[in-house]
């Protein structure tokens, strides 16, 4: 069966229509949302409130716990001063322009989904601000998917959407009894299966070198992923977002394909509460 | 046997460089004058606030600020290389000396200058040829940085934001701007050349306190939105009372 997994939505209510009507488009009816559905965009409430009427079975995100919590996460989540004002605005905007309704759904989505050996997360089993980018050790991108006891591996964050196979994947443990004594040792190889992390891209923020919308669809059956781009009405946000008073460099971002929540550089970094 | 150029071109066609490299190669003293230029029909000369003979001063310490009127009246040390820098957006109308713009020339004898020669970029093919445009119209706008630290990160993301048209379409821009650590930068970009310069200065400010030393940006292009470069600049800068308190990303 094949299903489709969004995320990153960042209250860009043209961008989630747009791909939402490719899904339909494509008659799957199973989507899973791995969050971010706040932040930075224009139209939070009716993002939130589009999800909620499609009844998308949605994870939290780093931005909907922000937003819920407070901005709890250390200054080093931020690559500059500059990206920290800039996101601290934003934060603030939203906050104010949430429903309370809105952010109780949001207080509310679970850290993770399990769909037998599939996991939906936003940035990492560990952090909803961690992340997994494509060029991550092998190592310790295997040892995300296994200690989470799944196959495949379902998330966002990184804005950039990509596949990964983790092939021959093998841990060997020598235990030795006695070691002053030259007591027997004992090996053990481990070979761990084929694991997967599948990142969906961003709906409302594509930060992989066009303004096109993405997301992807699995089929659970054949193993195969596409991802897939959805242009959409781009003028139509960048409009909303000036006209709303949030900052007109996010339109021009936006416009130009470039990120406005800039990566931070230490991408593996987890915040310390 | 001393020389004195008048060297003239567009803006971002390469005149102070060029003139670093004269002044770099010439074994004797060099003195240095940039003069304003004048804005033609449209075409605003960005006042470039000294930031040019500061990183030439950077880079060539015994450089001689020749706008200094002591210097003027002072006898002339032998063998001086004197290199005066004119913005100018048309080329000459007459070869050679005969096209020299005529309001310098009393700017040039109050400080006792007079060229032995006038070298045009585009015009004269003793200078390099570079890709230079023909500007129909020009704004230009400063800003004065002095005793301002730049985040590092932030800097990199303003002058990524400046030169790609967030605030304008950006002809051209160069600053000198200080760092944390003491450093600081000759950020130089031009339209119709790839890529930014980001040259250090070899002078360290003292790592403690505010540098005192020139800090200035200037912009030109069209369309400029100076409100929204401010904006983006108030939270770029260290705040006064902890220049170094931004934990390094």
């Amino acid at each position: 069966m094949a299903h489709a997994v969004i995320s990153c939505l960042h209250a860009n209510h043209a961008a989630l229509e747009a791909v939402l009507a490719d899904i339909d488009q494509q008659g799957i009816d199973t989507i899973t949302c791995l969050g971010d559905l706040v932040g930075y965009g224009p139209q939070p409430n009716e993002v939130v409130e589009l999800i909620r009427q499609r009844a998308i079975p949605t994870c939290q995100g780093c931005w909907d716990e922000d937003i819920i919590e407070g901005l709890n996460a250390c200054d080093c989540s931020y690559p500059s001063q500059l990206a920290e004002r800039r996101g601290h605005l934003a934060h603030q905007w939203t906050a104010d322009q949430l429903s309370e309704e809105n952010k109780d759904f949001l207080a509310n989505l679970p850290m993770s989904l399990r769909r037998d050996r599939l996991l939906f997360v936003h940035g990492s089993p560990n952090s909803q601000h961690e992340y997994l980018l494509p060029n991550m050790d092998a190592f310790a991108a295997l040892e995300r998917v296994e200690t989470a006891e799944a196959d495949t591996l379902f998330c966002g964050h990184t804005h950039h959407p990509y596949v990964r196979e983790l092939r021959d994947g093998s841990i060997r443990v020598r235990v030795q009894e006695g070691v002053a004594s030259g007591g027997p040792s004992e090996e053990r190889e481990i070979n761990l299966p084929v694991r997967r992390i599948i990142n969906a891209g961003s709906v409302g923020e594509p930060r992989h070198g066009n303004t096109n919308a993405t997301y992807v669809i699995h089929d659970e059956q054949t193993g195969t992923v596409e991802i897939r781009e959805v242009a959409y009405d781009v003028e139509r946000t960048c409009r909303a977002i000036v006209e709303s008073g949030l900052p007109a460099i996010f339109a021009w971002r936006l416009r130009h394909g470039f990120e406005y929540a800039e990566r931070a550089d230490d991408a593996s970094h987890v915040c310390e509460r | 046997m001393s020389q004195t150029l008048l060297i003239s071109g567009p803006p971002g066609c390469g005149k102070t460089s060029w003139i670093l490299k004269r002044v770099q190669a010439h074994r004797g003293p060099c003195g240095y004058l940039r003069l304003a230029g004048y804005p033609d029909e449209g075409l605003a000369q960005a006042p470039d606030g000294g930031i040019d003979l500061a990183y030439l001063q950077d880079q060539c310490p015994r450089l001689l600020d020749l706008a200094d009127l002591d210097q003027a009246l002072a006898p002339r040390p032998e063998h001086l290389l004197a290199l005066i820098e004119l913005p100018q957006f048309q080329p000459p109308t007459e070869s050679g000396l005969g096209g020299v713009d005529r309001r310098v020339i009393p700017q040039l004898e109050a400080l006792h200058l007079k060229p032995d020669e006038h070298l045009h970029f585009g015009r004269d093919t003793a200078l390099p040829r570079q890709d230079t445009l023909d500007f129909s119209s020009l704004q230009a706008w400063e800003r004065n940085l002095a005793g301002s630290v730049w985040d590092p990160a932030s800097l990199s993301s303003f002058w990524f934001e400046l030169v790609n048209g967030a605030y304008g379409d950006v002809y051209r821009a160069k600053a000198l701007m200080n760092l944390p650590d003491g450093r600081a930068f000759f950020c130089n970009w031009m339209v119709s050349q790839e890529g930014s310069q980001f040259l250090p200065l070899q002078a360290l400010a003292p790592p403690d306190g505010r540098p005192e030393r020139l800090s200035r940006l200037v912009v030109q292009g069209k369309g400029l939105d100076p409100a929204a470069i401010e904006v983006t600049l108030a939270d770029c800068l260290l705040s006064q009372a902890l220049p170094h308190s931004f934990p390094s990303a």
